[in-house]
Parts: C-alpha cells; structure tokens; sequence
C-alpha cells in the first residue's frame, strides 16, 4: 500500500532512534551535549512542551479537523494568573493551581462551545480565541504587575525532587501514565478514537459527540495552564506572551509522535517522544556555532525531512 | 471485433482481496452488461480499465495492443470515459463546468473559454432535456439538483469526453423509467456509431433491455460471459450464486404468529423528512417487515425512530408510554438499537479494535468509566459466538475482517445488553450469503425471546421469508398492509408499484 | 403549512444568493463598520483617511488573496507571512545594492515576484508532491523562509530608496497611488476567475478523490495554486515595503494568522470547493476597519487589542454562521 508503511509502522521507535541519533551527533560536534545535567535541562524544556502536547493531542484526536491554536495564549494567561495570586508565596500555590485550571478550563470551555454548538472550525475558532487571549494579556500586564514564581514551585520545576529528577519530570511522567489510562483503559478514552475515526458511527452507538469535543478542548485548556504554571516556576516570573512558542510545536510534536492531525490513531507515549525529539532538535542547532538564521534554515529543512518519516498523505491512484 | 480486452486483473486492498481475475472481452459496437452481488469486484474491474486504480496484475489489451492504464487523464487519453457509481462531481461548481472538467475549453490559452464551454455543455444537456427537469441547467450549481438530476450529469460528463470506449458503474440506480428510456435511446445511438459500452446494473429488466452480452462475476472472479438473446434472467441469476441458490429462492413463508397483544412499540402520525402519516405497531415477538421499492420513506422512518434524524409531528409509545427520543443516545438508553446497512458509515468504527467494536453500547448502557480488556472480553465473546463471527483476536482492527464479518460484530454490539427493539435497516446490503443466513437465524431467536422487530430490506426474498407481516411503503406512507397468506412476492410487487 | 412553505422558499432564496456571492455576509459587516466609524469619527470617513486605511491594508488584503487560492483546493499556507518577509528584505537589499534609482526597483520587484514564485513552489512541492499534512510542512517552510531573510538581512532597518515608499504613498492626477494599485487587483483578480487553475482548484477543493477521477492533474493544480499563493505574498511584500519604508526580516510573521482569519471573514470555506477572493479582499479591510473603529471608539489604549480580538472572533462566527448557510 504504502512503501512507507514499514517504518511508519512505529513512529515512537522512530522518534527515539532519531532522539539518540540526534544526542550522538550533539555530542560530537560539542562534548558534554549528552551529559546527564545536559538531558536533564532538555527533558526540563520538554515536559513543558510535553504537557502543552498532552491536552493538543487530545483534541487532535477527536479528529473533525481538530486542533487547538489557542494554546499558546492559555499557557501566557496562565502563568500571569498564577504569578499574580501566588505572588513569590508558597502559601499561595494551592489557589494558584485552582485559577490556572479553572483559566484554561473556561477557555477550552469557549473554544468547546463554538467548535460544536456554532459549528465553527476548530481552526478558526481558537485562532480568533488567540487574538482574544493575547488583548487579554495586554489589559492584565497593563493593570497589575506580571508577579513571581514561589519559590517552592520554582524548586519543584528546577531542582532534583526524587531520585535526582526535577518534580517536573515526575509531573510529566504522572501525565503520561494520565494519558494512556485515559486513552486505553476508560470508555472516555475508546470515545475519544471512536469519533475521531468515525463520528458518525459513534454518534450512532450512542456516544455523546458534542459533550466529548467540549470535553477535549477543556482539557487542552487545562494542560496548556498546568503548562504555563510550571513555566512560571522554570523562569521565574512570567513575561509577555511567553506561550507563544507553543503554539505550533505542541502539534509538531504530536505529528512526530505519530498522531495524524485527521485524528483517530496516535497516542500519547509518541507525542512525549515528540516533544523529546522537538527539543533536542532545537538544543543542538543553538550548540552549534552557526547564526541565527542559518539555524532557523537547518531546523525548518530538518523538520520537512523528519516528516517524511511519517505518515505521508495517501496517494489518489488506490 | 474486440476492442478491449482484459485477462487475469487482479487486485487486493491490504488483506482483502476485490478481485482475484478479472477477465472481460468488450467489442466495438456492443453494450457488454457486468453484472455481479455486491462486492463481487464489478466497481473495481471498472476502475483498473479507467485508471483509476492501480491493478496487481494482468493484462489489458486495447486493440490488440498491451497497454498500461497509468491514471484517470492517461484512460482518456487511450479513448476511456467512465460513469462512476459514487460520482465524481464537485458539489459547488455549474453543471457545465462539471460536464467539461475534464477538459474545460480555453481561449488565449490561459482563460476558459465561457462561450465554449456553454456551448459544449448545452449540447448533452440537451441530450436528456425532455426528462431531466427544469432545474438542470448549464449554470445550476451541482450540490442544488436532486439526487437523479446528479446522476444525470454524471452520465452527460462521460459522454463529453466522447470516447470510442464508455463505461456505466450503475447509472440508473436513482433514475425513474422516462429517464432510463432516454438513456437507453442514447446508448443505442452510441452503439450504432461503433462506440463499445460497458453497463452495470442490478435492475435484471434493464440488462435484457439494453445488453447485448452479459460477463457474470462471481467473488471476484469472472465466471463466463454468453449472448443476452440465447440466455435468461434464470440463467444469469444462476451463474451469479452458483451452487448456493436454495438461498436466493423464497422458502415457505415462516409460521404466522398469532397478532400479538402485548405491544412493543406503537408509532402513531409520524412525519418527518421522506415519510409522513405512517402509523403502525409492533409486538413483542414479532418481525415487522417494511417493504417497497427502495428509498420510499422505510430508512428514513427507522432513523428518525433510532433519534438520528428529528421527526415533525407524530408520537411513538414504547410499551404504552410516551418516548422522548431527541438522540441516538437516548433512544439507546429506552431500549431500542439500530442496525444499518451502511456500516462504513454509521457502524463500523474504522480502524479501532474489534473488542471496542462490540462493546460502546455496552459501556453506555451500564455507563462504565473504566473498560478492562479482560472483562469487556467476556462480554464480547458469547455474543460474536451468537453470530459464528470470524476473527484472529479481539485486538485485530475490525479493518482486517471482510464486510458480512464487520456488520456481524456490529450487530454483536446489541447483543451484551438486549435491547426491547431491534430497528433493521437493510442490514444485510453487501454481504455474502452465508453471513446473511447466520443474522437471519439469530432475527428469529431474538424474536422468539420476545424482543420487537422491525427490518427494512431492499431484497423482497428476505423480507418474504423473515416477516410476519409487511408494510408496504410508497412514496413515503404505508400503501398496504400484508399479513399471513397475503405475503406473496406478486402481493408485494402490485403494492410497490401501485401508485410509483 | 403554508407560512412554511414560504419560509423554505425564502430561505432558497437567501441560499442561492449567498451561494453565487459568498461575500455578502462580509460586505454588509464592512458597511455597518464604515457607518459605526463614521459615527464615532466623521473624519474617519474623509477621502484622506480611507485613503491611509487602504494604504496600510493592502498587504493584508493580498495576503488574504494570496491564502484564499490554498484554500480554494482544501489547503493551507502558513507560510505566507514568511514569505512576505522574505520578498521585503530581499528587494530592499537588491535596491541598496543597485543605487535606489527607479530602474533598480523595478529589477527588484521582478526579483521579489520570482522569489515568491518559489517558495510557492516550494510549498507546493512539500505539500502536493511529498504528500505532507499541510499545517505542519508549511510552518516548516516558514521557519526555513524566516531563517533565509534573516541571512539577506539580519537586523531591521535598512531604508527603502525615496522613490520607492514616495511612489507607494503618493498621488498621480489626483488619485493616490493604492487606488491604482487598488484597480489594477482588481482587474488581475477578474482574469485570475476566468482561469482554468481558479475552477481547477475549487474543483479539487470539493473532491480531490473525484477531481482526480475527473482526470485533473490533481498535484500540479496544488502547486499551481501555491506559486500564485506565493506571487501574491511578494506583491504584498511590496505594499509592506511602501508602507513602512523599509526592511524587517519577521514583519509578515504576525500576518500569516490574520490571512487565515480574512479567508474565512470572507465566506471561504477551510474545507475548500467554496468561496471568493473579493470576500478575502472585502475581510482584509474589515479587520483594518476594526482596528480603526476600536481606536476611534476610543478605548483606552490597553484595552485596544482584547476589544479587536473579541470584535474578530464575533465577526468570524457571524461570517461563519451566516456564509454555511448559502452551502449547507
């Protein structure tokens, strides 16, 4: 069917030989690139993109041309929520992760509602819910000052928490075992596939297609805001639209995990391979001693060719 | 003198095999009649001679020469039009601009030449006018004509590309008798100009009106071809099942049950989109029929039962209370299920494992959170068992079963959980005999369980020798009601063809 | 029965009217906008005024039209403010290094039109060709693009020659310059229509299965598409040019978004077979117009861009709402 088809059999296999291919090569061209402090600051940069992946993944999923370009804006919002009511105190985490959930939840919950009940395209919907977002930031920073990390998030983000990885690493972890629990061992998790492989059959077998979609983009919403609290603890304090950088390797890393954006097939274990291999990627090009620009050239060239590993479209002859 | 020839064309779609060898002998001025079951692999022949679809193996031959069919342009360009089943129209674009995509007529090389293409146009469009409608025009927008109207320019976009070699995948099936006369008309016109024609259709009438010879496929594999005047409907129909015939031959009418008191569901006034004023009742235990030609109201009316289209007016009781059906969901939720004949689309969950084939309603029906394999397995196993379905695992994609296997784990779904009322749309379309025999038998089970049925099916022999009684629809009502000894083929045919 | 009769009938009649001009929907939010800015700024709506407004939009207005011929057959290019980008510092370059004289532009600009030809060409040989899922591949070609203007120009701020940004910005008989400008898409925009690639790609856009049946050459009209998507990046790259008077290696980035937004603004629809460049083109000033009525409506400053934001995404559920209508 497809000359491909052998190797796109298993893109997480792909996703971790290129990851060890790509840490060979950074260590070649400077020593100390692979060292365990090295990974560890990369695996750091990839949990936060990994957990952003985690809530894109899930509305890619559920197919219907889904896909969340709001993202970002949550992930900016939320880190200046959580800046705000925590202020540098670490009395003030629990509320603070309570405002960033309940952020992102209302904002997937819009996204949710005009996706299924307006019937708007996904794409078109969070694109405008973008625009929406970044106003907001400007009105927030206008108003209150950007606030700080407490310093025990901070900790938790950057400092070794057990067995000498950062909480954040254990967080991301907690999400991946989330994620395939979900995704394998609830009826919530079958649903999710069922409409994004046939949403027709599903709704025929009694799945509620609205009620799910509204359910994926609120749970994109809250991953990207958990996203943007831990980002708060990684840099300190929060600045302008720090999620940008979000938005589009967050689906990147869930093609390369394997997930098609027409949905219904992938999974989460790829997408956090992904991620891993999205950041490793960009690590080794800003090693490298080239500038900017020719940076930028190697990693859209690299990007375009790691594609092609991928599932490609079919071909229109059958 | 043979014009095209094709020995040995094969072709599989991963584990599937759509045709095993396909072998035709298409002369000049001759219309040459395919005729198969669904999904014997007539569509797929078709498509490797128009380009299409890429074959496995074989050879054709065009005037004696080998060629290779490498796309859609090159089959054109050898002289190849074809008329497809699913159509290739796009739905936003004119009816002339459809006609003539192929090839739209340029002016300065770079512009469409509009006159041209009007011109071009008119002149098929002309062809159909006297049955075609007010509404088919050169500048209608596709997606805006009905259903027959399409089909028709479908038939006129074959025949722009004027090619010595034309082939028809089903282009009657949705054109009443003025329409398909006037086709014919055209066909013989085209046959006498030498043009070499292939037609499919279903409609035995049709093929003895119009065919000169007829090529029988039997399970992908070409069987034999004869002359239409030296064979009969008989002849033909025996070729296509071969050995298994008892089953295409109406048995003796199953034993009526006494009318049954205790009601399962009563629908009474109920209108909607393609059906209006149907009333009627079903008994536990029992098998309501509906029949009549295709596409008079019965698929209409079980999905609007089911809650997947909204009805206008009308109620429907469900063991004497009223039903509030707004959803699928809900109507699961109250005791019916719905089985379609259309499972690529409204059953089967492409790509996903059989096991989370048969369990949603399962799940939803004692809303589950959790699904562990281990025990959805036990769930699964008694009822594919019920149905003699056939599979490597329950993990395997419900992709890797041939058709009358996917419907049946389909069907299975309904089984874990029995539900008090079985709606039946066409459930048996494109399947082989043999699964066909198994669902029937189950049909009967579950009704002498005492659950209501309710089966739609565009094969009268099946509804002849399943139902107890039959409601014959037309054009959207019931005409007639058949019950015991009046449930004649002859009974059946007078009342479809009634007021049509 | 009767009363419903009517309504289906006047409904067909709205149908078949947003089917044959799509663009309705937008042209009537652009004039409520028009009256809502005349109100709040009368002068807002002087010659002088919608003569900037047309000056300052004309690069989003091509860059709409520029996506509106991807989405025509289904697809996507994010990758067209990169391209914009790219053209801009290119022809800035080309013009320093030439000496700024009115020969030197002109080279340049047929320079600028080739190097958008090519990465449309690009694009549509990653996207048509190899087969990849068009969101991604051209955010890839984007950052492939972005890091290629920034090799020709690494820092903002080299100036456009005098007679460049003079030209964009000035008058000829009376008449500014980007009403000629203005004419002349127009007109291009007409011929475009009457091409064999405008029909080809909606035709591909509402089937690419069935196109390909039909006989189209299904990946050459995809990459057609993209090359004139590209061509028209590079002729919004020298609006860009003119209006700001210089060259800025990411100053299409933040457009690529809005060119989405104005397709659909528009009464294209995403999924292809359906829609017209005039409702880009129409889109493209209403998103200008909102950002001058939000101003003139006198929000305080900090507030300017959520008001806009929310002012688009209730524009682009009203253009999506009522343009489903003509199709559905």
């Amino acid at each position: 069917m497809n000359r491909l088809t052998g190797i796109t059999a298993n893109p997480l296999l792909i996703a971790l030989v290129l990851i060890a291919a790509l840490l060979f090569l950074g260590d070649a061209l400077s020593p100390g690139f692979a060292s365990g402090s090295q990974i560890l600051r990369l695996l750091i940069v990839a949990a936060l993109l990994g957990i952003v992946a985690a809530g894109q993944n899930l509305v890619i999923l559920g197919g219907r041309e889904g896909i969340d370009l709001s993202v970002g804006g949550v992930v900016s919002l939320s880190a200046i929520v959580a800046g705000n009511v925590m202020n540098g105190m670490d009395g003030g985490i629990p509320l603070a992760i309570l405002a960033c959930v309940a952020t992102g939840a209302l904002f997937g919950l819009f996204n949710g509602l005009g996706v299924t009940l307006l019937r708007i395209p996904p794409l078109v919907m969070t694109l405008g819910m973008l625009g929406v977002l970044q106003g907001l930031l400007v009105v927030i920073r206008q108003g209150i000052p950007s606030g700080r990390a407490a310093p025990a998030l901070s900790e938790f983000v950057t400092r070794p928490f057990l067995f000498g990885l950062p909480g954040i690493i254990w967080l991301w972890i907690g999400v991946g075992l989330l994620m395939a629990f979900i995704l394998h061992r609830t009826v919530f998790g079958q649903r999710v596939y069922a409409i994004g492989s046939n949403e027709r059959a599903a709704f025929m077998a009694g799945v509620p297609v609205r009620r799910m979609r509204i359910a994926l983009f609120m749970l994109s919403g809250v991953f990207a805001a958990i996203a943007g609290l831990c980002l708060l603890g990684y840099s300190g304090s929060s600045f302008a639209n720090v999620g940008e950088q979000y938005m589009l390797p967050s689906i990147i890393a869930v093609v390369f995990g394997g997930t098609p954006l027409s949905g219904g097939k992938g999974g989460y274990t790829g997408t956090m391979a992904g991620a891993v291999l999205l950041v490793v990627l960009q690590s080794i090009l800003t090693t490298i001693n080239i500038d900017e620009s020719g940076r930028q050239m190697v990693f859209g060239a690299t990007l375009l060719v790691l594609m092609l590993f991928y599932g490609r479209g079919r071909g229109l002859r059958a | 003198m043979t014009k095209l020839k094709l020995s040995g064309v094969s072709k599989a779609y991963g584990a599937t095999l759509a045709l095993r060898r396909g072998d035709l002998e298409l002369d000049s001025g001759e219309v040459h009649v395919l005729i198969g079951a669904n999904g014997s692999g007539k569509s797929t022949l078709c498509k490797i001679v128009a380009g299409s679809v890429r074959p496995d193996a074989g050879e054709v031959l065009l005037d004696g020469r080998a060629v290779t069919v490498s796309g859609p342009r090159a089959a054109q360009a050898l002289g190849i039009g074809i008329f497809y089943q699913e159509l290739s129209l796009a739905d936003h674009r004119s009816v002339a601009e459809n006609i003539c995509l192929p090839d739209l007529p340029r002016q300065n090389g770079l512009f469409i030449d509009r006159t041209a293409l009007r011109a071009e146009a008119e002149r098929y469009i002309a062809l159909f006018e006297t049955v075609a409608g007010a509404a088919l025009q050169a500048d209608t927008i596709v997606g805006d004509l009905r259903a027959d109207q399409r089909q028709l320019v479908e038939i006129m976009k074959a025949l722009a590309t004027e090619a010595p070699i034309l082939i028809f995948d089903e282009p009657t099936s949705a054109l009443d008798r003025a329409q398909v006369d006037r086709f014919f008309e055209i066909l013989r016109d085209l046959k006498s100009k030498g043009r070499s024609i292939v037609f499919i259709s279903h409609r035995m009438d049709e093929i003895f009106a119009i065919g000169d010879r007829v090529t029988v496929i039997r399970d992908g594999e070409t069987v034999g071809t004869t002359t239409i005047s030296e064979t009969s409907p008989d002849a033909v129909i025996h070729m296509m099942v071969g050995e298994q015939e008892t089953l295409a031959t109406p048995q003796a009418a199953p034993p009526i049950h006494a009318p049954s008191t205790d009601i399962a569901l009563k629908v009474e006034g109920l209108t909607g989109a393609g059906f209006h004023e149907v009333s009627f009742a079903v008994g536990r235990g029992e098998i309501l029929g509906l029949g009549g030609l295709h596409g008079q109201g019965q698929s209409a009316i079980l999905k609007a039962l089911f809650g997947a289209v909204a009805p206008r007016s009308g109620e429907v009781k469900l063991a004497g209370e009223r039903l509030r059906i707004d959803s699928p969901r809900s109507a699961i939720a109250q005791g019916l299920a719905y089985v379609s004949g259309d499972r690529g689309r409204d059953g089967v969950i492409s790509g996903r494992p059989i096991l989370e084939n048969v369990t949603p309603i399962h799940a939803l029906r004692n809303r589950l959170l959790l699904a562990r394999p281990g025990r959805l397995a036990e769930k699964a196993l008694p009822a594919l068992k019920a149905l003699n379905t056939k599979f490597a695992g329950l993990s395997h994609s419900i992709g890797s079963l041939s058709g009358g296997n996917q419907q049946k784990i389909v069907i299975a779904r309904w089984l874990i959980d029995k539900p008090d009322i079985l709606l039946l749309d066409d459930p048996t379309k494109g399947i082989d005999l043999s699964a066909k025999a198994d669902l029937f038998a189950l049909i009967r089970e579950l009704a002498a369980e005492g659950l209501a049925i309710v089966l739609y099916s565009s094969e009268d022999a099946e509804l002849l020798n399943n139902a107890d009684r039959i409601l014959v629809f037309n054009g959207g009502s019931v005409s007639r009601e058949l019950s015991g000894a009046e449930r004649t083929r002859y009974n059946l045919y007078q009342a479809a063809y009634e007021a049509a | 029965m009767t009363t419903n009769a009517s309504l289906t009938a006047h409904d067909s009649g709205l149908r078949r009217l947003l089917g044959r001009f799509p663009f309705l929907p937008a042209l009537f939010i652009l004039a409520v906008l028009l009256i809502l800015n005349g109100i709040f700024e009368p002068n807002s709506l002087s010659f002088r005024s919608l003569t900037g407004l047309v000056r300052t939009y004309m690069a989003l207005m091509l860059l709409a039209v520029a996506q509106t011929y991807v989405v025509y057959a289904a697809d996507i290019d994010l990758s067209v403010g990169a391209i914009a980008s790219l053209v801009n510092v290119t022809i800035i370059v080309l013009m320093q290094h030439m000496g700024g004289g009115g020969l030197s532009v002109l080279a340049a600009l047929g320079v600028g039109v080739l190097v958008g030809l090519a990465c449309g060409l690009v694009n549509g040989f990653v996207v048509a060709a190899l087969r990849l899922q068009a969101i991604v591949a051209t955010f890839a070609t984007s950052i492939f693009f972005t890091g290629l203007a920034l090799v020709i120009l690494p820092v903002a701020g080299m100036p456009a020659p005098t007679v460049f940004w003079r030209t964009y910005g000035g008058s000829f008989f009376g008449i500014p310059f980007v009403f000629y400008a203005a004419a002349t898409l127009a007109i291009l925009l007409y011929l475009l229509a009457r091409t064999r690639l405008a029909t080809q790609l909606l035709a591909v856009g509402d089937g690419q299965q069935a196109a390909f049946q039909s006989g189209l050459p299904v990946t050459a009209i995809r990459i057609g598409g993209y090359a004139l998507c590209g061509v028209f990046a590079a002729l919004a790259a020298f609006c860009i040019t003119g209006d700001t008077a210089s060259g800025d290696p990411l100053v299409g980035a933040k457009m690529t978004l809005f060119s989405v937004a104005a397709v659909v603004l528009g009464g294209s629809a995403l999924s292809g077979g359906f829609g017209t460049v005039a409702g880009s083109v129409i889109a493209a000033l209403i998103i200008g117009l909102i950002n001058s009525l939000v101003f003139f409506a006198g929000t305080p400053s900090h507030w300017q861009n959520f008001v806009q934001g929310l002012a688009i995404l209730a524009a682009l559920m009203v253009g999506v709402l009522v343009s489903r209508r003509g199709r559905a």
